[in-house]
């Protein structure tokens, strides 16, 4: 396909080539996301799914979409590029400091958020 | 005596009604500060008496005469300013659930009024022939008759013995039926619902008849050095303010936030941890609690966090229309161990725990031993009376509760603890417990620390020995990852070793969320006038856990019961995050043991000069 649209040879077409993919869904993956504590609270929502890229960009963007930015700003560190050191962020049950290198997204992760909290 | 204690020890023998008066010793303050490690100090003592008196320490009946309890508080405990220092910590030389030390502490007012009415300490030794009750008021201990009390449940005994003594700042510790019955899961509460929960110390004072010790008094704790103390202090709370978990997350949630955190991790342990992971969780949660029954919080006397929830069930079969809790723990072992989803049946079942003086722990958990023999056909329906112990089940759960503290029915197995019970049943490794003593709510399969600390803790299967689901799970103080091995027994180490500072300067643990040992020796050298640098304080800690391995010893405890049920260290966890996972523990154990220089599980003589343990 993607030769087929270079032939045009414009890079308008190649947009739309990647439009079409993003349209098809090949590369987005479908994240179910968990909201616990004081963020269940502030944005009445317990549960939902995303669609988005796979990388951490992608779903920050679409949970700031489906959600609300502020949200974002609660759990994302601009200055750092990292999730907030206090917060308890899993996926699949995974604490995201113990990941190893870039942080992705499959299709079929869960996500948990948790504000800082302890208990014994 | 330097700042911090009050200066005396009552030591009262119930065989014969004696009273004695000893004051504070300044060389055990300095060595063991006070609560637990000054407690294992005069029990040490103790022991070496009976030996000289020709009785073998591994022949002690933890419910005869002779196992003596202590009652302790530390030079942090009813400071003003002290960050949480509203707790007291309970000692006896021997469990009757598990054979080795006991241990457990509590909050509420207890511990402040104990030394607001002149004490530091109470030693309790004997056994008297009637019940009774002991009444420490202004500087004086009387031993009293309780004949009117016994029988009575916690709420009753608490109110009427408040009634009779009714002086400043008056609060009752006392047992319940169960502590009566000598159930070894028996606690001790005070303040209605704050309980010295673990190893059976409410049976241990059943045993002795002493239904409660009441303390009253308007005495207060010196402080050597107030300007000194003002600005740690002051340095110490700023740090619990700018905490995000002691300024905000306990505050709000409560302890029971966790349900969740830790399910999500896949480490909750359900239907009697033969999964990690359930998926209804949330309806026993931290989150459903505080939306649907939390009426307000109650912190421990002089507490900035107040963790504790007040409490409420409006309607239906499990109404109570006041009580306090569930915490964590006793939603998990009452709640998701025992697969009941009812929230309210929870908080019922938790009251009674309360009313009755039972460990939720190890009562939820040896309810959930029992579905789960009865699930594997091992306990015949002749047994039952009719109770359904099928998993999920909450009138049963309710009801056994009832049936344990009163060794009615199928509850006079089930009071035996899960341990015993699991035996009798033919499947002891269905018990799952350490030292039989029942592990609380965090699977180790998913935090290997924390099950190197299992198999490790002194009392048996307990997590606040050394609570490394903080860096493991939580990420405080720095974040560690709970899959690996490597580096466990130092945080193992640490940790037990800490915890027993803060038991015994006692304060709550809670507050190490947000400070360290520097922040402690601070704090007590200005308290006390001593100066504490930070490996003292680390030093005394580790004293004080190499004492109680060495009185553990002497039961005959080794290497051999730092142990796991097999299933977690032989089964792989089924399903949910940590699938396929086991503890690796006896990796993890030997660099433990290395480091903490034990042979066997025993410290060696060199250890023991080294940390100036005198034999
Ligand atoms: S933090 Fe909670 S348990 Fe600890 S002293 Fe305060 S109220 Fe009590």
């Amino acid at each position: 396909m993607q030769e087929v649209l270079n032939v045009e040879g414009s890079n308008i077409i190649f947009l739309y080539y990647q439009d079409i993919e993003s349209l098809c869904g090949a590369n987005m993956v479908s994240v179910k996301v968990l909201l616990f504590a004081i963020f269940r609270e502030k944005y009445g929502i317990k549960e939902t799914e995303l669609e988005f890229d796979g990388t951490l960009n992608g779903f920050l963007k679409a949970l700031g979409e489906k959600i609300s930015p502020k949200l974002v700003e609660d759990i994302y560190d601009q200055e750092s590029k990292h999730i907030k050191s206090n917060l308890i962020v899993m996926v699949n049950g995974r604490n995201v400091k113990d990941i190893k290198g870039e942080l992705k997204f499959n299709n079929g992760d869960t996500v948990a958020i948790f504000p800082p909290v302890a208990g014994g | 005596m330097p700042g911090g204690y009050v200066g005396k020890i009552g030591i009262i023998d119930l065989t014969d009604g004696s009273i004695r008066i000893e004051e504070t010793c300044e060389v055990l303050g300095k060595k063991y500060l006070g609560g637990k490690g000054y407690a294992l100090a005069l029990l040490y003592e103790y022991a070496k008496e009976l030996e000289e008196k020709g009785k073998a320490l591994s022949d002690l009946d933890p419910l005869g005469p002779d196992n003596a309890i202590v009652f302790a508080t530390g030079p942090a405990t009813g400071v003003p300013g002290f960050p949480s220092p509203g707790r007291y910590h309970v000692m006896a030389l021997r469990s009757p659930l598990t054979g080795s030390i006991g241990s457990a502490n509590s909050g509420g007012e207890w511990g402040p009024f104990l030394k607001f009415a002149g004490f530091d300490m109470l030693f309790i030794k004997g056994a008297a022939d009637s019940p009774v009750y002991i009444s420490v008021v202004d500087g004086c201990i009387e031993i009293c008759d309780a004949s009117d009390y016994w029988g009575k449940n916690v709420f009753d005994t608490d109110d009427l013995l408040k009634k009779e003594v009714c002086g400043k700042n008056v609060s009752v510790a006392c047992i319940g039926p169960a502590g009566e019955n000598l159930v070894p899961m028996a606690n001790i509460v005070n303040d209605k619902h704050r309980a010295a929960g673990r190893t059976g110390l409410g049976a241990v004072m059943g045993s002795k008849f002493l239904k409660a010790i009441v303390v009253s008094g308007s005495g207060s704790v010196p402080v050597a050095n107030m300007e000194k103390f003002r600005e740690a202090s002051r340095e110490a709370l700023e740090k619990e303010r700018k905490n995000s978990v002691t300024a905000e997350g306990l505050p709000t949630y409560g302890t029971a936030i966790l349900v969740n955190v830790i399910n999500n991790a896949g480490m909750l342990p359900f239907k009697n941890w033969q999964f990690g992971y359930n998926p209804e969780a949330d309806k026993i949660s931290g989150e459903t609690l505080a939306k649907n029954y939390l009426i307000k919080r109650r912190p421990c006397w002089g507490c900035n966090i107040a963790c504790g929830r007040v409490t409420s069930v409006k309607t239906g079969p499990y109404q109570i229309l006041l009580t306090e809790g569930p915490e964590y723990e006793s939603i998990w072992a009452l709640g998701n161990s025992t697969g009941v989803m009812d929230m309210e049946a929870v908080i019922k079942a938790n009251h009674l725990c309360d009313e009755f003086g039972l460990d939720p722990i190890s009562t939820g958990s040896t309810i959930a031993a029992a579905m789960e023999l009865r699930q594997r056909g091992l306990i015949k329906d002749e047994y039952l009376h009719g109770i359904d112990l099928s998993f999920g089940n909450a009138a049963t759960l309710v009801e056994s509760v009832w049936r344990i503290a009163h060794k009615d029915g199928f509850g006079k197995y089930m009071a035996l603890g899960s341990k015993r019970l699991c035996e009798i049943f033919g499947a002891p490794e269905l018990s799952m417990s350490v030292k039989g003593l029942e592990m609380p709510a965090y699977d180790p399969r998913g935090a290997k620390g924390i099950g190197l600390n299992y198999a490790t803790s002194n009392r048996g299967g307990c997590h606040v020995t050394g609570y490394t689901i903080s860096p493991e799970i939580l990420g405080l103080p720095t974040k560690i990852d709970p899959l690996t091995i490597e580096g466990k027994a130092q945080w193992v180490k640490a940790f037990q070793d800490f915890t027993c500072v803060v038991n015994s300067a006692v304060n709550c643990l809670f507050t190490t969320f947000a400070l360290g040992a520097a922040d402690y020796a601070n704090l007590l050298s200005a308290v006390t006038g001593w100066t504490f640098t930070e490996d003292e304080i680390m030093r005394i800690g580790e004293r004080i856990y190499n004492l109680e391995r060495l009185i553990m010893s002497k039961f005959g405890f080794t290497d051999k019961d730092d142990t796991l049920p097999p299933r977690l260290t032989s089964e792989p966890m089924p399903e949910g995050p940590v699938k396929g996972q086991v503890v690796e523990l006896e990796q993890m154990k030997k660099e433990y043991y290395r480091l903490r220089g034990w042979v066997n599980g025993i410290p060696t003589p060199e250890k023991l000069k080294e940390l100036e343990i005198e034999l």
